[in-house]
């Protein structure tokens, strides 16, 4: 259709017609579809990550006994341990079993003078010394130390000073299998500490989960942390969210203006076309799908460019590039040809000038 | 004539100028918005990360080691060291007082409970020992500047919730249980309990339910006064929670404090990192052990370093965006001026001249869009903040003038190349319409 081919050919022509006008618009509407593709794809990897540093805080639930007497403290099964579901939202749940007990703690074997501690038996396998307790007793690191309870006795030797300012200053923690030698407790443990990553809502679903899971445990938050987690991530996410909105409405504005204001410039284009016998119509369609083209290519760029921004500031951030959320990239698109499209429309109003007084220069 | 040509300009092409500042206005709304944000943002933040109370813990130096498991402290009552209460109100006047937002001290005692709720009239129904807790709800400290610092448990333990009733009034003779120990007992609100200690016994009238999901619900709460009687400690203490603001500990701050030169032990004193505040306190209450609950300064450290370099981040972002879309947009509208700027030249201007009009006209854009934007950014950031924090952003000069600056040099940028262009123009072809 000779028809279909003049349409191209002059929107050929308004595009190749001036390098630097199409330079200039490509410009702003590639930075526009750079930033909403960036911004975007970060947000969604910046909550998610955020959620896992948060896990930096240590462990945020508890497992232990229901006790029946306070006062006497009570076990649990080690077995329990395997039951954990490992995963959550493909993200890795640590946990760190203790069987506490009081012990003699001395730098050498034999019955001398030991000092009454507080013995934890750790699994994962550990050998630390509170700071507290090493400074009181002169350990080391690479010291060997014994812990003995009722005629037994195990050695290990100092792996790390622990400083934490809790109750783990004061303790001694050795591998569980020893621990539970000592106590004679086989197959006992005190508690379990979990670090479970995730939203706060995915938190407490772990909890309910794990509560049916295990009936005769007593599951519960670390409300010090759960709560200042939640409190955290809501205001953190919340400011991201809304930096992210204002930011992304004033660029579409701000592309917006620029492009009506490259529109407005087609003035005399448009008089010429409806002095040759353009309609109207016709006319206002020519430039609307030079604008979506102009959209579509600035966006296509943009937004690649956009997305490689926000590996890169992943990157810089967090330490681990942000995964590419294919989603992103269609959306910045046609966010960009909608901007486009629409800093294009108002040359509808110019359908309305009389082609003459163009001309006239008026 | 110089003015006139300008005027001139802006008033033949209203609409094109208007455009053209709304654009610049807009791109400019985008950086103050980001801009006043971050600004703002850190200590906010670091606030916020108070949720997880205390991040410093003060203990006497000659403290026995604390044999404590599952809640029961099992060494004598009378093994260690205690505090006295009296030197508190020191902690306020050490360098950084302003960012110590809260503190409590906290006596424990092993000591029998029960109410007449329970089973049986006189005794406990269990043998084992209550953990008794004395504590400040929420005391007011006389500042050695004639002014009152309110304090409490509540500042640095936010996670403790009375779940019915209210907190006891320090130095009355009320008390706050836990809930597995009321749900136990059977203690109600209004019922008096009663304490036997190792030096006396007190009744104490129930006011609240505590619950904080820790060995805090199995104990009973009072005020530190109360505590202090029935241990026989009067005015002592044997535990100092401390909630400070601080500043994120970089390689600088992690440095040992010995081994530093004089000049940079005094920047490094004179910044609130935690461990210079820790040694503040352990200045001011001498016979003190202070340590970092490395668990909460740690962490927190961690996330708020990185919140703020991803708010940056985004800033940064927002800034290029808007100054690539300001400089595209200040781009066309000289592009667009070819004729114009042929007719002038064919009339005798220099290039020189031209492009100094242009770029005034463009400067007063700039001064005049810029200072729109910041006053729309300066809005919307005013509207983030409180929605988030529930406190606006301080307007500032600062980012006024980096704002009006940056429109400045991005619409002279912008104009810039096509400008250069410009001035090689040859004034015939443009004005034969070539």
């Amino acid at each position: 259709m000779p028809d279909r081919r003049m349409f191209w050919r002059i929107i050929r022509r308004l595009l190749g017609a001036n390098r630097g006008r199409l330079f200039v618009i490509l410009l702003a509407l590639g930075a526009g579809a750079a930033v909403t593709a960036a911004l975007l794809n970060l947000q969604v990897d910046a909550k998610r990550r955020l959620t896992t540093e948060f896990r930096s805080l240590g462990a945020n639930v508890i497992i232990a006994a229901r006790n029946a007497n306070p006062g006497e403290p009570s076990t649990l099964s080690d077995e329990l341990l395997q039951e954990i579901p490992s995963t959550v939202e493909g993200q890795r749940v640590s946990a760190t079993a203790f069987l506490y007990f009081l012990g003699g703690m001395s730098h050498s074997s034999g019955p001398k003078d030991s000092t009454t501690v507080v013995v934890a038996g750790k699994s994962p396998a550990t050998c630390t010394v509170g700071a507290r307790l090493a400074a009181q007793m002169g350990f080391r690191l690479q010291d060997e130390l014994w812990v003995e309870n009722r005629n037994r006795q195990e050695s290990c030797h100092v792996t790390a000073i622990d400083s934490t300012g809790g109750a783990e200053d004061d303790q001694v923690s050795i591998p569980l299998d020893a621990g539970q030698r000592l106590a004679n407790q086989p197959g006992r443990i005190s508690l379990i500490q979990l670090s479970v990553p995730g939203t706060p809502t995915a938190i407490n679903n772990y909890i309910s989960v794990l509560q049916q899971k295990l009936p005769d445990a007593d599951v519960r938050p670390i409300r010090q942390f759960t709560e200042a987690e939640a409190q955290i991530y809501n205001r953190i996410s919340g400011l991201l969210s809304a930096t992210v909105a204002v930011v992304l409405i004033l660029t579409a504005l701000c592309v917006m203006a620029a492009m009506t204001n490259v529109a407005m410039e087609r003035k005399n284009d448009v008089g010429l076309m409806k002095a040759i016998g353009g309609a109207t119509r016709r006319v206002l369609r020519l430039f609307l799908v030079e604008s979506a083209l102009l959209g579509l290519a600035g966006g296509i760029l943009g937004a690649t460019a956009g997305i490689l921004l926000s590996i890169w500031l992943g990157k810089a951030v967090f330490g681990v590039a942000a995964r590419p959320r294919l989603i992103v990239y269609p959306v910045s698109v046609a966010l960009t040809i909608l901007v486009a499209i629409a800093g294009a429309y108002p040359l509808k109003r110019l359908a309305s000038i009389r082609p003459a007084s163009v001309f006239r220069g008026e | 004539m110089f003015v006139r040509l300008v005027t001139d300009s802006f008033r033949r092409r209203p609409r094109h100028k208007l455009l053209t500042g709304a654009a610049l206005a807009l791109g400019m709304a985008v950086a103050t918005a980001a801009l006043s944000v971050s600004l703002d943002v850190g200590d906010r933040l670091a606030r916020e990360f108070r949720a997880l109370g205390a991040n410093l813990l003060v203990t006497p130096q000659a403290d026995s080691l604390r044999l404590e498991i599952g809640g029961v402290d099992y060494r004598p009552v009378n093994a260690g060291a205690y505090l006295y209460e009296s030197n508190l109100s020191k902690l306020k006047t050490i360098f950084w007082h302003n960012n110590i937002i809260g503190f409590a001290p906290i006596l424990e005692v092993p000591v029998h409970a029960w109410t007449k709720s329970s089973q049986t009239l006189i005794t406990p129904i269990v043998d084992a020992p209550t953990n008794l807790i004395g504590t400040w709800a929420s005391q007011s400290v006389a500042l050695s500047d004639g002014g009152t610092f309110s304090t409490g448990i509540e500042k640095t333990n936010p996670w403790w919730h009375l779940e019915q009733g209210r907190w006891f009034i320090d130095g009355s003779a009320e008390c706050v249980v836990g809930k597995s120990f009321a749900r136990r007992d059977g203690a109600k609100l209004g019922d008096i309990l009663n304490i036997e200690g190792p030096h006396q016994n007190i009744p104490l009238r129930v006011t609240g339910i505590l619950t904080t999901g820790g060995a805090e619900d199995d104990a009973v709460v009072v005020p530190l006064a109360i505590a202090q009687q029935l241990a026989g400690k009067p005015g002592q203490y044997r535990q100092l929670y401390v909630s400070a603001l601080t500043k994120p500990e970089d390689d600088f701050g992690r440095r040992d404090p010995s081994s530093l030169s004089p000049e940079d032990y005094e920047r490094w004193y004179c910044t609130p990192y935690i461990s210079s505040i820790a040694l503040q306190i352990q200045q001011v209450l001498r016979v003190a052990d202070v340590r970092v609950i490395r668990r909460v300064a740690d962490g927190e450290g961690r996330v708020l370093t990185r919140v703020r370099t991803l708010l940056w981040l985004v800033t940064f972002a927002a800034l290029l965006a808007a100054a690539l879309a300001v400089g595209a947009s200040s781009a066309a509208s000289v592009i667009e001026r070819r004729t114009e700027i042929g007719l002038m030249k064919a009339l005798g201007a220099g290039s020189g001249m031209v492009g100094f009009l242009l770029a005034a006209e463009q400067l007063l854009l700039a001064v005049v869009g810029g200072g729109v934007g910041y006053a729309v950014g300066i809005l919307l950031a005013r509207v983030v903040g409180e929605k988030i924090f529930g406190a606006a952003p301080q307007p500032s000069l600062f980012v006024l003038l980096l704002i009006v600056g940056l429109a400045a040099v991005v619409t002279l940028l912008g104009s810039a190349l096509p400008l250069r262009r410009a001035s090689r123009y040859e004034p015939a072809p443009i004005l034969r319409g070539e």
